[in-house]
Parts: C-alpha cells; sequence; structure tokens
C-alpha cells in the first residue's frame, strides 16, 4: 500500500481551507465574516485598528478632528485601483454617499446615519461632518472598503462578481461555495505581496478540511476546528499551530424577567457553581482563557478589577438557600427548581451544555437543555423566550457594542438586550460613552460600565475563545489577529527547499 | 402513448402549484428571521428594517405568496437573498452536478446489484448467495455519514488515489458514488434476488426450460424481463431521492450540489431559494416517475398506460 507524500505549498500559492463561502465580497453590502476577511484582502479602509483596537490610518496620511463633529482625512497619494485608477476623495465620498443613499439598502447605513455631510476639499482631502458627537465612528470606518466611483456608476450589477479595489490582492476566480481565487496585486502602495496567489477552497465538514490539510491539499486552516483533534496535529511533523488568544466572548444570558432569574443571588449561585476552568481543559482542550466581560483584555477599554465568580459550590448553595430556594433533600434526587437552558444543534456546544447541566446539578439546580437549529433559536431569545441560553459576541471593537447590548432602549427588536435588563446608571453611562471623545474619560465611562454589569450579572461571563491557526510548516510571517483577520496573508512567504 | 405523456404532463402543473404553496407556507410558518440570520447578531434595528423592506419582506404573506406565484409564472424566481444572483442561475449551476453524481451512484449500482441478484436467486442458499446477502445487508447498514470518512481514508489519505472534496473532474466522483450507491445496491440486489426467485418459480419458465432453452436465454431472456418490473419501481423511487440531492454525502465531499444549497438556503431561511431547489426537485419527481411508468410499459407489455 503506497502512503501518498504530503505536499508543500508551491510555486508561491496556498490554499486556505474555509468552512464557508462568502456571500458577498462588495464592502458595501457585505455582512458574514468570511466576507469581511476576505474584502480586507481586495480593498483598504480610511482607517485600521491596532492591537488594541485603536483606530490608525490606513490609506490616509492622517486625520484631524478640529471640532467634536468634525473629521478631516488627508490621503496617501498614488493609490491606484486594481485597474490602474488612482484613488482621490471622490471615491470615498461615493462610497459613504451610497452606504447613506437609500435606495442602496446598504446594511451598514445604521453604522453611518450620524453622518451630516461629506465635503471634498480637494482631490486627496475629505471632510465628514456628523449631526452630533459620536465616538464610535473612527472605529466603523475601519470595515467599509473604498469602492472606485467610476467603475461602480458603469457597472453596478456585476460588481459583486469582480469586485475592483485598492487591496493587496485582486479577484481572479469567485465560484459560490468552491473556491475563491485572488491574485497579488504588484503594484500594491505599500508593497508587492510575497504570494503569487491565494486559493479559498470552501469545505464545508471540519473532518474534510483537517484531511485536506494533511495531505497537503489545503496549506492553511484557521478556527473551526474540532478540539479533539489537537492531539493529532500536534503530532504532524509537517505542520505548525499558531494560538493567540481571541476577542470572541462565550456567556450564559439570564432573562431577568423569570420568576427564579430575577432574583440576583440566584445568578451569583449560577455562576459560582460552573467550572469553567475544567471546561476550559476538559473540553476545549486549553483553547479558551477565562472571561470577566464582553471586552476582552485586548481592548483599549478593558477594565481588569471587576467582580469575578471563581468555581465555589458551597456558596453557590448557600445563595440559594438564601434566597429561599431550599433544597429540601440534601445531596437527594430532589432538586431546588428547574431551568431550561437553550443552546443551538452544535456538537460542541451541546457538550458544554451538558457538562453545565452536571455542575449545576451539584448544586440542587435541575437543568434542561433545549436544543434547536440556529434560526429557530435565534427566534427565540430574540423573542424573550428563553430562560437561560448560551451565546457568543464575536468581533467586539469598540465599547459602543454595550449600548446595543444592554442598554434598555435596546431589548428587541430595537436591539440585542435579550435578557431584558434595565439599570438607569448603565443607560446614563453609556449614553455617555457614546459621545465623549476623549479617550481616558471614555474609558473611565466604560470602566465603571463593566464594574456594574459584574455585579448585576445579567450574563454568565464563560471565555474568550483561542484563535488557532494550523499551516504547513514551511508558512512564514502569517500572523494570528484577535479578531480572526486575514490581515498578514500580504506579508506571508513560503520557504522553498 | 402520447396522450398518457401529454396528461402527465398536464397533471405536473396541480403539483407543481400544490407542491410550492405547501412549502412556502411552511417555510414562513417555521421560526427564524432571514434578516436576523444574513445581518447577524451585532446588526442594528434599522439596517435589519431597511433590509427587510428592500426584500418585501415587509409585505403581508398573502402579497409575498401572490409575488411569488406572479414570478414563478413568469419563469422568475426571484433571487437569493443572500447572494442576489437569481435562484434560476443558482440552480441551474448546482442542479447538474447532484444529477451527474445521481447517474454514476445509480450505474454503479445497477452494475452491482443486477449480477449479484441474478446469481443469488440462481444459485439460491449456495454459499455465494449467502455471502452476497450478507453483503447486502451490509451495506444498507452503513450510513454514509461514516462510510464516506472512512472511503476517503482509505482511498485518499492512504492510497492517494482521488482527490478528497470538491468536483475537480471525473476522478472526483468515484467515492461520492460509491458512498451513495452501496446501500442502493444493497437494497437493490435484495429487490432483483426476491423478484427473480418469484420468477423462476413461474410456470412459463418451466416450460421455457421444457422447450429446450439455455439456462442463460431461460434466466435474461424470460425471467430477468418479468422481475424488472418491481426493480424498476424502486430505482425510480431512489433515483427520484437521490435526486432531492444526497446532503450528507454532498456535505462530506464538498461536492457542490443541490442537496448542499438547499440545507443552507433553509438554514439561512433563504425563501426564495428554498422555494427554488423545492421547485426543481418536484419537477424531477414528477418526471422520473412518468419515465418509471414510460419503462413499464416496454418491459412488460400488458401494462397499457393510458
Amino acid at each position: 500500500m503506497a502512503c501518498i507524500k504530503e505536499s508543500r505549498p508551491t510555486g508561491n500559492t496556498i490554499v486556505i481551507g474555509l468552512e464557508s463561502s462568502p456571500t458577498n465580497l462588495d464592502p458595501r453590502y457585505a455582512t458574514d465574516a468570511n466576507s469581511y476577511r476576505l474584502a480586507q484582502l481586495l480593498y483598504n479602509t480610511l482607517i485600521e485598528l491596532d492591537s488594541r483596537f485603536h483606530p490608525v490610518p490606513n490609506i490616509i496620511k492622517r486625520f484631524a478632528n478640529p471640532n467634536d463633529t468634525t473629521y478631516v482625512f488627508h490621503l496617501k497619494e498614488g493609490i491606484q485601483f486594481h485597474d490602474g485608477k488612482e484613488l482621490t476623495s471622490k471615491d470615498v465620498k461615493y462610497t459613504f454617499d451610497c452606504i447613506l443613499n437609500p435606495a442602496f439598502k446598504s446594511p451598514h447605513f445604521g453604522a453611518f446615519e450620524k453622518i451630516d455631510s461629506i465635503v471634498i476639499l480637494d482631490k486627496y482631502t475629505v471632510k465628514f461632518i456628523l449631526k452630533e458627537p459620536f465616538a464610535p465612528f473612527l472605529i466603523n470606518l475601519a470595515v467599509i472598503g473604498i469602492v472606485p466611483k467610476d467603475d461602480m456608476q458603469k457597472s453596478e450589477d456585476s460588481f459583486n462578481i469582480t469586485p475592483v479595489g485598492t487591496g493587496p490582492f485582486k479577484l481572479a476566480e469567485f465560484l459560490h461555495d468552491e473556491r475563491i481565487v485572488l491574485n497579488a496585486n504588484a503594484d500594491y502602495f505599500d508593497g508587492r505581496p510575497k504570494l503569487e496567489r491565494i486559493i479559498f477552497k470552501i469545505i464545508p465538514d471540519s473532518t474534510v478540511r483537517l484531511l485536506e490539510l494533511n495531505q497537503g491539499n489545503v496549506h492553511l486552516l484557521q478556527n473551526d476546528i474540532p478540539p479533539d483533534l489537537f492531539p493529532f496535529l500536534e503530532k504532524k511533523d509537517s505542520l505548525k499551530i499558531v494560538k493567540r488568544p481571541g476577542t470572541t466572548y462565550s456567556y450564559i444570558g439570564f432573562n431577568l424577567k423569570d420568576a427564579i432569574l430575577k432574583d440576583k443571588r440566584v445568578r451569583e449561585a449560577i455562576a459560582y457553581a460552573i467550572d469553567r476552568k475544567a471546561i476550559i481543559r476538559y473540553i476545549l482542550k486549553g483553547l479558551a482563557t477565562p472571561a470577566s466581560g464582553i471586552l476582552s483584555p485586548y481592548n483599549w477599554a478593558y477594565e481588569e478589577n471587576v467582580n469575578v465568580f471563581e468555581y465555589n459550590k458551597e456558596k453557590a448553595r448557600n445563595l440559594l438557600d438564601q434566597a429561599g430556594l431550599i433544597d429540601t433533600d440534601g445531596n437527594g434526587p430532589q432538586m431546588r427548581f428547574e431551568l431550561t437552558f437553550k443552546t443551538s444543534t452544535d456538537q460542541l456546544r451541546k457538550r458544554i451544555a451538558e457538562i453545565i447541566q452536571q455542575q449545576l446539578k451539584e448544586v440542587g439546580i435541575k437543568i434542561s437543555i433545549k436544543s434547536y437549529e440556529w434560526g429557530t433559536f435565534y427566534s427565540d431569545i430574540k423573542s424573550g423566550n428563553f430562560q437561560l441560553y448560551t451565546l457568543s459576541w464575536v468581533g467586539i471593537t469598540d465599547p459602543d457594542v454595550l449600548y446595543y447590548i444592554f442598554h434598555s432602549s435596546s431589548i428587541p427588536p430595537q436591539g440585542a438586550n435579550r435578557g431584558r435588563y434595565i439599570n438607569k446608571r448603565v443607560n446614563m453611562l453609556i449614553e455617555e460613552g457614546r459621545i465623549t471623545l476623549d479617550m481616558n474619560r471614555r474609558k473611565n465611562i466604560y470602566s465603571e460600565i463593566q464594574k456594574i454589569l459584574a455585579l448585576d450579572i445579567p450574563y454568565v461571563s464563560l471565555w474568550y475563545s483561542t484563535n488557532v491557526a494550523v499551516m504547513n510548516k514551511s508558512i512564514h510571517g502569517y500572523v494570528v489577529y484577535p479578531a480572526g483577520d486575514f490581515f498578514s496573508l500580504k506579508d506571508v512567504w513560503i520557504e522553498n527547499d | 402513448m402520447k396522450d398518457f405523456i401529454i396528461k402527465r404532463m398536464l397533471l405536473l402543473f396541480p403539483v407543481v402549484f400544490g407542491v410550492l404553496t405547501f412549502v412556502f407556507l411552511l417555510i414562513h410558518l417555521i421560526p427564524g428571521d432571514p434578516v436576523d440570520l444574513m445581518l447577524g447578531e451585532n446588526a442594528r434595528a434599522i439596517d435589519k428594517e431597511k433590509l427587510r423592506e428592500s426584500l418585501r419582506l415587509d409585505e403581508p404573506l398573502a402579497v409575498q405568496y401572490m409575488l411569488f406565484i406572479k414570478g414563478a409564472i413568469k419563469g422568475d424566481l426571484g433571487e437569493s437573498l443572500y447572494n442576489k444572483k437569481p435562484v434560476i442561475h443558482l440552480i441551474l449551476k448546482r442542479y447538474p452536478e447532484t444529477i451527474k453524481l445521481t447517474i454514476a451512484a445509480m450505474v454503479l449500482a445497477l452494475l452491482i446489484s443486477l449480477p449479484i441478484g441474478i446469481y443469488s436467486a440462481v444459485k439460491q442458499y449456495s454459499f455465494m448467495d449467502n455471502c452476497s446477502m450478507f453483503f447486502a445487508l451490509l451495506g444498507v447498514s452503513m450510513p454514509n455519514f461514516w462510510l464516506g470518512p472512512l472511503l476517503m481514508i482509505l482511498f485518499c489519505v492512504n492510497l492517494g488515489w482521488f482527490p478528497i472534496s470538491g468536483d475537480e473532474g471525473l476522478r472526483s466522483i468515484v467515492l461520492p458514488a460509491i458512498t451513495l450507491g452501496t446501500a442502493m445496491s444493497a437494497i437493490l440486489s435484495r429487490m432483483v434476488r426476491s423478484s427473480m426467485l418469484e420468477v423462476i418459480n413461474e410456470e412459463y419458465i418451466v416450460t421455457a426450460r421444457a422447450k429446450g432453452l439455455s439456462e442463460l436465454r431461460v434466466i435474461f431472456r424470460h425471467a430477468l424481463k418479468n422481475a424488472l418490473v418491481p426493480v424498476i419501481t424502486v430505482v425510480g423511487l431512489q433515483f427520484g431521492a437521490l435526486l432531492a440531492g444526497a446532503i450528507i454525502t454532498e456535505t462530506i465531499f464538498s461536492w457542490p450540489g443541490i442537496g448542499r444549497l438547499l440545507i443552507q438556503a433553509i438554514n439561512t431561511r433563504d425563501y426564495p431559494l428554498v422555494q427554488g431547489c423545492v421547485l426543481a426537485i418536484s419537477i424531477s419527481y414528477v418526471l422520473i416517475n412518468l419515465i418509471t411508468d414510460i419503462a413499464y410499459s416496454y418491459i412488460d407489455p400488458r401494462i397499457k398506460l393510458r
């Protein structure tokens, strides 16, 4: 029986396995994670985010903020679109005008609705005037790639198929659900990428993705790797694994309108009864770090000194006793009360739910697990039809997201305050945070919010998932970013024998 | 015959109309909002509203239904909510892949099941008969999600004979076809065997033998032809079922067929795409049934098509 040889990336081309196909590479319409990540390679943005999620210039030399509602951006000169035309301020204005034009129906309208007008000052200078101060404005700019005005106006329909940007790679082929091929942009303003070509291959099954990696048909995989398979991957001489703590935050959400869960002592008891470290160690194989709140330690607004709930069964039992929920038969089969725990059909989430069920049983709480396919599950939690549920927040950058999650005006359908959490002080601070431009003052505001949330516990913080990339050993320069971005592909190179 | 075909083709319309109405109601009744699923958790309410409006999902259900039926009559199945491409284009691109895989699996199943079924019937209770029926039992008991990866590890990983995933030419179809065809060949070989056993005990077979015909001629000319009627029914049903998309096999082998397209459309509540896929599948089902009926009359002239 002949054993096939593991192949290495050749000809400066690397193949990356993706679980699902991006749906739309037009930055004005892209909404899913893979579309964002690929759009980062095809386009440039005015602003990008540094490792602490501070806004820093991308295709601009500098920006000025003469008053709370005005931003002036000075573009770098000589940046070319893939078709050879130069990027100027009219392209910037055009891009955002499209998003703000109701006829375009861009899903990013809400992020930029505070823009009052966009004025071209000269070929390389553009001014944005806001209706009112809005602190997350700069960070919101980091997701919108600039599209060329002339091309767009000529061919609105075909744009989706052949996007033209200024990014380090050009789109060569997009076969939905099969593969996306990107070629290097030799004229990239920040230096030609070292790779000639990147092929993103869509492989929905996680085991098959790993087999393809094992065979050398795929050279890099990032995340979506079952933790159980890590011991196997670690033994492979041809592969290397790069890990970096991420920002994806997993939590258990409470329905604060529920007769039992509205008692803070019960929520505290549940938080104490869950042994997160054991779940991280045995189920997640160490690929997560315990979380203390929505904002990860990477975020500039992260507050370290908040109330944390270390695993303590005794404390949990005492709190439940204090709440009048007595365990009448001690360690016997009788439970104090029963709660429903909703989760998706994802196998890993179901396993974690079972562990939590067991851990809560030890303090006398009976958990009934209900797992639903995503659409039904999401519909239930949005409508408040739950007691406990588990989910993750992905891609948290600006702390203003707290408005969307915990402000009392954000109860669905307006926002994602699904647990119906209401705290006037938190409301006030969140509102202040979004209009305060001074970073130090803003940080103090969000620190206080995080401390209050950790005491009120509308969520039990579980963990931040670790980002993992598994790649062929000959690949160098790949950086795993906290949000799983593919930025570093422009600096990746292959070591040939 | 011509009248029969025309009549059956006309029947296609009420069937398709019924299926479309049923699917439309069903997909709209199940919980889950396509806008939520498209924009993700972080989306703002205003963006959701605008998108809902642009997709005309804010219209009453009756209006959405009328719009859909009006479009369908004109041959316009709308655009996929997700990638904005016309549903008809997506189906025309993906359906041939499923048809290709189905035909390959069916040919494989017939190539295996016919000889095995015939031999087992002729040599009933022989060692080979027991062996083949044991393997038939095994084949029907092996689920695709287990057999697929197993074949993949043996033939792709260890032997390197075939590509692991995707559609990269003829070699790519072999393993998905075996995965799909195994259970089918097991069912068919048992079917052929039992059908043949029934026929070879008939008096006309005894007469054929008494006439001094060779055993091969008796089996293939007289027995097999009559034994095939129930087999064709099963082939037709299985073929129709496979055309509905072999979701598990397509997912395992990253095969870009309609099954994967449909399941993604259901998961994302992409209503026009779900409706389009079901329409394509239901038309195929009706056509396969028609072909099966026509095949009966060729094989057994006693069956009249009216």
